[in-house]
């Protein structure tokens, strides 16, 4: 991982004047106006439906399939989590303010730390200050707590801030340098499938666009029989190019979605979603 | 496959064959290699070069986060097969795991530069 930061940060400064040349704003910019002028029937606030924001036919069933949310399980789940007092008395709610209703502060760049700290950090780090033992990422009850925790949030606005800091900066832009890399035996990027892919059928569904793509998560997948945690869905990504996958909250994964976040400034979170 | 866009799919299934043919070739130079020596008492010490050798650049993919998903199984795989005593089976997932450890490392070295042409501007 370190040689990884390594030979990504050598190569930024080979391209230095290229690649920091675009701010993260213009990248942003430019990035929403491929999406708008890729599906000029999709209000862009709409983005944040995945899938369903571009196909008509699939969307009818998820609208039905909303009306008895299979994501009601797990928020209430979470809520009972959230609720329920640590061994030395406190709570989540001491760690988080508003109630838990804090989604959009997620992910942002710590500048004491240097590093992206996402929600579901926050959550076990809030655990282990509590003398807790830390819960896994991917699902279960972590999907349950972010799942509770996005619900209460749901219409905040997505306004990740990357400051003039050249560290954040550079974890930006680590991020960025992952989502256009082609990667694995199949040799694809993600913005292959999300972006110059989005909208082509694959078997019998679409390729969703890449704008919103992190507004909704955690999410119930049918495929998956269960919850899962964006980072989940990271690693079910890159193994489904054939690439070996990185551990979900590792500092790459924290940083792409600190990426692929910010590209969505401007849309709402609301989270927690159902997609197939 | 089926996960990418058709006109992808298709460029990409040719290049896996293509990619597939050059293993086929390579590994039934490995085979007959061998073949000959598993007689041989050294064709233990054979495997376990190769299978070393083989990890080795697993890792050096690995450490430029370019480890490719199957290459770890396929070396876990060639130790049991070894241990069964097929040898020549166990050669042959090594070099496969070997070679496809040197192209996740060339495409790392591509991607260095590549990946910019793809972000919109
Ligand atoms: C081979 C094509 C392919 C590649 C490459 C790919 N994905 Fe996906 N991705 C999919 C498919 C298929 C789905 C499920 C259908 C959909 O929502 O697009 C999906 C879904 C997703 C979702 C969930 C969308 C939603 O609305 O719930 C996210 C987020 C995502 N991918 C991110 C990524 C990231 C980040 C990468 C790069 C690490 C990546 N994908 C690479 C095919 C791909």
């Amino acid at each position: 991982m370190r040689k990884l930061i390594v030979a990504m940060t050598a190569t930024l400064m080979a391209f230095g004047g290229l690649a920091l040349q675009a701010s993260p704003e213009s990248d942003r910019a430019a990035f929403e106006k491929y999406f708008t002028d890729r599906f000029k029937d999709t209000p862009k606030d709409d983005f944040i439906n995945g899938v369903y924001s571009i196909d008509a036919a699939s969307r009818e069933q998820w609208v039905e399939i909303e009306e008895f949310a299979p994501y009601e399980l797990s928020i209430d789940a979470g809520k009972a989590e959230f609720e329920k007092p640590f061994a030395n008395g406190k709570g989540y709610g001491d760690c988080f303010e508003n109630g838990g209703a804090v989604r959009g502060m997620y992910p942002y760049w710590d500048a004491d730390r240097k590093e992206v700290i996402t929600m579901e950090l926050a959550i076990n780090e809030c655990r282990e200050a509590n003398g807790e033992e830390p819960i896994k990422y991917s699902k279960g009850k972590m999907a349950d707590i972010s799942a509770y925790m996005s619900f209460l949030s749901r219409g905040q606005l997505i306004e990740v801030v990357v400051p003039d800091d050249p560290d954040a900066l550079a974890a930006y832009e680590r991020g960025k340098e992952f989502y256009y890399r082609k990667r694995g035996q199949l040799n694809f990027s993600c913005f292959d499938c999300h972006g110059g892919g989005s909208g082509n059928l694959v078997r019998a569904d679409k390729l969703s666009p890449a704008l919103g793509h992190t507004s909704h998560f955690p999410v119930y997948r049918s495929k998956w029989g269960g919850m899962g945690t964006l980072h989940r869905r990271f690693g079910g990504c890159n193994r489904q190019v054939r690439a070996a996958s990185f551990k979900s909250q590792s500092q790459i994964y924290r940083e792409l979605e600190y990426f692929l976040t910010y590209m969505s400034n401007g849309l709402a979170f609301n989270g927690p979603g159902a997609r197939k | 496959m089926g996960l990418v866009p058709e006109s992808e799919a298709l460029q990409m299934i040719k290049m896996t064959l293509a990619g597939l043919f050059s293993t086929l070739i390579l590994i039934s130079g490995c085979a007959t290699a061998t073949n000959e020596a598993s007689t041989d008492p050294a064709a233990g010490d054979e495997f376990a070069a190769a299978w070393d050798a083989a990890d080795a650049k697993r890792q050096e993919a690995a450490a430029v986060g370019y480890e490719w998903r199957d290459t770890s199984k396929m070396l876990k795989k060639a130790k049991t097969e070894a241990e069964a005593g097929n040898t020549e089976a166990a050669m042959k997932l090594v070099a496969k795991a070997h070679e496809e450890s040197a192209d996740a490392i060339e495409q790392e070295a591509r991607e260095s530069t590549l990946w910019q042409s793809r972000v919109p501007q």
